[in-house]
């Protein structure tokens, strides 16, 4: 009862509460850049808001480089879809700006117009037509991206916003178990070397 | 190492369930006792007297009214802290309840503490209303604050008159305006456990705030100044550029209005002068023409008149040549016809018997003319017929039928025979006839008297003369005489009848004959006549042809002289033509002038171009001068109409630019000259956009520059809490990293405006203007969002804090969290000694006066870790208490609190252990 009101004076104190939690909820990410006055609010009430969406059980999460999610561990089926086609999408977008040797930390200043988008279909449309993705499927995927806030449509390009953080973590994620992975086979190598000795 | 001042003790009396709690505060303490005994609300006690402002208080999950009746259930509940300050020793900072309310009220009064001074002689507590009185007992002067007063003089702020200055100050800070984040670390330092990073970074802050002066910035203010002007600048350069032709079509009207003007100010009074002369001209030489043209007129009337006269003495004169030609003629003629007659007298002679034969014939036919031709053929035939019956007569005379019936029948029957037998008798009537033919022969025996009967006929003869009369011999031979003298005549006339024509004819021309004659003794006589005067005549011929040549010639020159006089009519007549009708235009002008407005009384004070033409107006001039000037006084209100619309046209194409010029003239001038200078604008456009993107990066650099001082000091505050080891941590440290996007931002602006400082890359005409420039563009709108959203940008903005940790051997981590970092020990610590840090930047640091400082579940710290603490606390002037269930014996005070039987708890100073190494106690 106490916790309800006091809830409910929290809430009064946070007029975008509806407003962010719509978002959220919508598996939507808010990153500072493209939201700063959400971002704010969200930021100033923290401790608020991290009550009321736990109190409602979801899991908001705030990374320090300015972007903010509702955690899910198991998404739905379509977010599961929506997420592998979109970890697709940023890693070939990733592997064609490598190869073109742009930093990729400054991914947030890259243009992804259509010049862009057709170059990475080019580069990798083996893998996406095996995913039955055309170029088109690619700007509609990049549509989806900015749906869950890993994207911005401004002056005629898409701007990649810090959310896209949290794929390229799980790459880098990836990679180091690879490298692990590689190291403990070696080291396993060397392990049955030592047995063998 | 502990301070000479400090927190001496805290004393609790009748408050939070202890009966009385004597607490040592100056030097490290260990507070034993098991959990949920009051150790927290002892310390948390401390709050009312140093946190004081009661927004601050913080009693974890009790709300401060159930805490405030917790602490003061009476209006005998005292919370006491002494503190020894270096201005004015021991000091007793004391707060006690109210009473019912639960309020409580502030007090102070130099120390020490003496709890027996707050014991009636009853041994009852004091009660807060005989408080001051009791302590005045004791010598001690008391004094009750409201708590904006005692927060004041704790945290040494404005000083109260009368009030020695920081008489209870405890807390010099070295800057006022720490006193609320102080107090904020402080309420921390009595429940460090619940330190977070967000409030570790706002403290962060605040602390080093006084080092970032000024330091919010409202990025779109300040852009919005700095580039207002610019941008109004850079609307009016693009709209003139885009107008250009307009401009130069209004530079072109412009300059041609003013021409217009000087030639109107120059003209307007040789006009005027031209006009008022003109009537006089006009009148005078109207006058003079008029003149003129009627003295050619008069003498072209007399040149008429001459001429007519001659032409009048010509044909007199051609008449009289004729008639004397004639004459001359007709006298060769007479002379050729009369040639053969010499005399008179032969022609009269030849007229008289001419006459006596005409008279002759005219008798003859004026009888033949008595009856005509067939008339007197038919007498004559009857006058034969009578001579045949005369003659007959004349030849039976003696014997004869008659002579023998008168001599037979008597003479009555030879009467009524000789009745019978008229010639009339066959046309009688039918009633003067009875016709019986067998009685005819008896007739002529029975016959009546009177009646001629005929056998079957009686005629009557009463009324018939007898037939025949017997005349004598003579008488017929008389009556045959006159028969035959009828005869001849009537033969003669007959023949003259039938010559009648002939005899006309020949009377005809005898008549004619008669008259040529006559009409030859009258030419003869006019031959005569005429012979007599030709030689006078053809004197006068002579003359007369003379003059007739004389006449011609005249004439010919009058035609001449006519055709000059017509001519010179005919100039006149045009000039005054021409007059009148420069007369009539000048004066249609002058009724409906065009310079009637009023702008042309003051044109000379308008811009114009001085007019270089001609001082001096001839009146022959003046009308086509005057139309021009008419012309000019129109097409100049026709570039005023139109020049005003240009300027509205250009107004409304976005160049307003010069609209509060003092005068459309002005600001037409200011537009054209902005045209002819838009190159110019362009550059002075671009640097003025230079500057004030330097302007505007200015506060951006104090940002920056702030940002970086934060840094620097975040560096220091580092060294600060690296000085002791924490736990197991190789690294501890609290780094603050930048919101890159913000940064970068910040940065880009500063370097593009040190580039145009420097004028590295913005050449001039360069393209890539400081306006058009997208990431700047970028980078602004960002700051923009940012600051709007924050209501300005802070250097807080800037950055995060992470918390950056290291075990040996390991590599640095960094948690934007600090709860998460470690160990739930190494966290304590690493809160501690944070909090701790802070606090001892905020203080003045000449002026140690040692606080307290409060770890909760101590017994997470090892030994080692017990120790590090308490130097570092001690280092930056604390004393440390630790609360656990066992003691710690790495405190100087061991300090047990006690349960009562009456279920309240008890520390006395009784109770108190000082835990010394032995080497110490030996010595």
């Amino acid at each position: 009862m106490s916790n309800t009101s006091q809830f409910q004076q929290i809430a009064s104190n946070l007029p975008n509460l509806a407003h962010l939690f719509r978002w959220f909820n919508r598996g939507r990410h808010l990153n500072r850049i493209s939201e700063p006055v959400l971002w704010e609010e969200l930021e100033r009430n923290l401790d608020d808001y991290v009550a009321i969406f736990t109190a409602l059980g979801f899991d908001l999460r705030l990374d320090g480089r300015g972007f903010a999610w509702f955690h899910q561990d198991d998404g739905s089926s379509n977010t599961n879809k929506a997420t592998r086609q979109l970890a697709l999408l940023f890693m070939v977008i990733f592997d064609t700006q490598a190869d073109a040797g742009i930093p990729l930390m400054k991914f947030e200043h890259w243009r992804i117009d259509q010049t862009l988008l057709t170059t990475v279909f080019e580069q990798h449309q083996d893998l996406l037509e095996a995913e039955e993705l055309d170029l088109s499927g690619l700007v509609s995927l990049m549509r989806t991206a900015e749906n869950f806030g890993f994207a911005r449509y401004d002056g005629g390009a898409w701007q990649l916003l810090p959310a896209v953080c949290r794929y390229l973590d799980h790459y880098e994620e990836l990679a180091s178990q690879v490298d692990q992975d590689e190291d403990v086979s070696w080291a396993g190598d060397q392990d049955d070397e030592d047995n063998s000795l | 190492m502990s301070s000479d001042y400090g927190f001496q003790q805290l004393v609790l009396l009748n408050s939070a369930g202890y009966e009385r709690a004597e607490l040592p505060l100056d030097e490290s303490v260990s507070l034993i006792a098991p959990n949920n005994t009051g150790k927290t609300s002892l310390i948390n006690a401390l709050q009312y007297l140093l946190i004081i402002d009661k927004r601050h208080l913080d009693f974890g999950a009790h709300d401060k009214d159930k805490a405030r009746r917790f602490y003061f259930p009476s209006n005998s509940s005292y919370i006491l802290l002494e503190v020894t300050l270096p201005e004015s020793g021991s000091v007793v900072l004391g707060c006690v309840g109210k009473g019912f309310s639960h309020d409580y009220a502030y007090f102070a009064y130099r120390g020490p503490l003496k709890i027996e001074e707050y014991r009636l002689d009853n041994g009852k507590l004091v009660t807060q209303p005989q408080l001051l009185e009791q302590l005045a007992q004791h010598g001690r002067t008391a004094n009750f604050y409201s708590s904006t007063e005692f927060a004041e003089m704790v945290y040494g702020g404005a000083r109260k008159q009368g009030q020695t200055s920081s008489e209870f100050t405890v807390f010099r800070l070295e800057n006022r305006k720490d006193a609320n984040a102080y107090r904020q670390v402080l309420t921390r330092t009595l429940r460090l456990d619940k330190l977070s990073s967000g409030e570790v970074k706002r403290h962060l802050l605040q602390i080093f705030s006084r080092q970032l002066p000024d330091s919010v910035v409202d990025f779109k203010q300040e852009w919005d100044k700095a580039f207002a002007e610019v941008n109004q600048d850079r609307e009016q350069y693009r709209s003139a550029r885009n107008q250009q032709t307009l401009i130069d079509e209004l530079e072109r009207q412009q300059e041609e209005r003013l021409a217009i003007r000087g030639r109107i100010i120059a003209r307007r009074p040789l006009i005027d002068d031209g006009l008022e002369r003109w009537q006089n001209h006009y009148q005078t030489e109207s006058k003079n023409l008029q003149h003129q043209h009627d003295k050619l007129q008069e003498q072209e009337a007399d040149l008429l008149e001459r001429d007519r006269e001659q032409t009048r003495r010509q044909s007199e004169l051609n008449q009289q040549l004729e008639a004397l030609n004639k004459d001359e003629h007709r006298r060769r003629e007479l002379e050729n016809r009369l040639a053969l007659i010499n005399e008179r007298s032969q022609l009269e002679q030849q007229l008289a018997s001419t006459i006596t034969e005409r008279n002759r014939h005219i008798a003859l036919l004026d009888n033949a003319c008595g009856q005509p031709a067939p008339a007197i053929e038919h007498q004559l035939r009857r006058e034969n017929q009578e001579l045949s019956n005369l003659r007959k007569e004349q030849e039976t005379l003696s014997d004869n039928l008659y002579l023998t019936l008168k001599q037979q029948i008597s003479a009555e029957q030879l009467s009524i025979l000789n009745r019978g037998l008229n010639r009339q008798l066959l046309t009688l009537p039918p009633g003067d006839y009875q016709l019986e033919s067998q009685q005819l022969l008896q007739w002529l025996q029975d016959m009546p008297e009177d009646w001629f009967e005929l056998p079957g006929l009686n005629l009557s003869v009463a009324n018939q003369a007898p037939q025949y009369e017997q005349r004598s011999e003579k008488e017929v031979a008389q009556l045959i005489e006159d028969c035959r003298g009828r005869l001849r005549q009537l033969q003669e006339q007959k023949a003259a009848t039938e010559q009648l024509d002939t005899q006309k004819k020949r009377t005809e021309e005898l008549e004619q004959e008669v008259k040529s004659l006559e009409k030859d003794l009258e030419q003869f006589d006019e031959l005569a006549q005429l012979q007599k005067s030709c030689p006078d005549r053809l004197k006068a011929m002579e003359a007369a042809k003379q003059e007739l040549a004389e006449i011609e010639h005249a004439q010919k020159q009058a035609g001449a002289l006519q055709q000059a006089f017509r001519e010179q009519i005919q100039e006149v007549a045009n000039q005054r033509q021409a007059l009148d009708a420069e007369h009539q235009e000048i004066d249609g002008i002058r009724q409906n002038r065009g310079d009637t407005d009023d702008q042309f009384n003051w044109l000379a004070d308008l811009p114009h171009t001085p007019w270089v033409g001609d001082p001096v107006l001839p009146l022959d001039q003046l009308a086509k001068t005057l139309r021009d000037y008419q012309r000019d006084c129109y097409q100049l209100k026709e570039l005023d109409r139109e020049l005003h619309h240009q300027r509205i046209t250009l107004h409304s194409g976005g160049l307003t630019k010069f609209q509060y010029a003092p005068s459309p003239e002005e600001e037409i001038r200011l537009m054209v000259e902005f045209r002819h200078h838009l190159v110019r604008e362009a550059e002075a456009l671009e640097k003025k956009a230079r500057s004030a993107v330097v302007t505007v990066t200015a506060s951006l650099r104090d940002l920056r520059g702030n940002l970086q001082s934060f840094e620097n000091a975040m560096h220091e505050f580092n060294r600060l809490i690296s000085r002791r080891k924490l736990s197991d941590l190789k690294v501890f440290r609290i780094q603050p990293v930048h919101e890159n996007h913000l940064v970068e931002a910040i940065d880009l602006l500063i370097q593009t405006a040190e580039k145009v400082e420097s004028g590295e890359s913005f050449e001039l005409f360069n393209q890539s203007s400081v306006l058009d420039d997208r990431q700047l563009d970028y980078a602004r709108q960002l700051l923009i969002d940012e600051g709007s959203a924050r209501h300005g940008l802070k250097v807080a903005d800037l950055f995060r804090l992470t918390f950056e940790l290291a075990k040996e051997n390991q590599d640095v981590e960094s948690f934007d969290d600090i709860d998460s970092a470690a160990s739930n020990g190494t966290v304590l610590m690493a809160k501690l000694v944070t909090g701790l840090a802070m606090l001892h930047l905020m203080q003045d640091k000449r002026r140690s006066v040692q606080a307290l400082c409060y770890l909760d579940e101590a017994l997470a710290l090892d030994a080692a870790n017990q120790r590090s603490l308490i130097k570092t606390a001690s280092e930056f002037g604390f004393a440390l208490m630790f609360a656990s269930p066992s003691p710690l014996i790495t405190a100087h005070y061991c300090v047990p609190i006690q349960q009562m039987s009456n279920g309240k708890n008890h520390i006395s100073r009784k109770h108190w252990q000082i835990l010394q190494p032995l080497e110490t106690v030996e010595a």
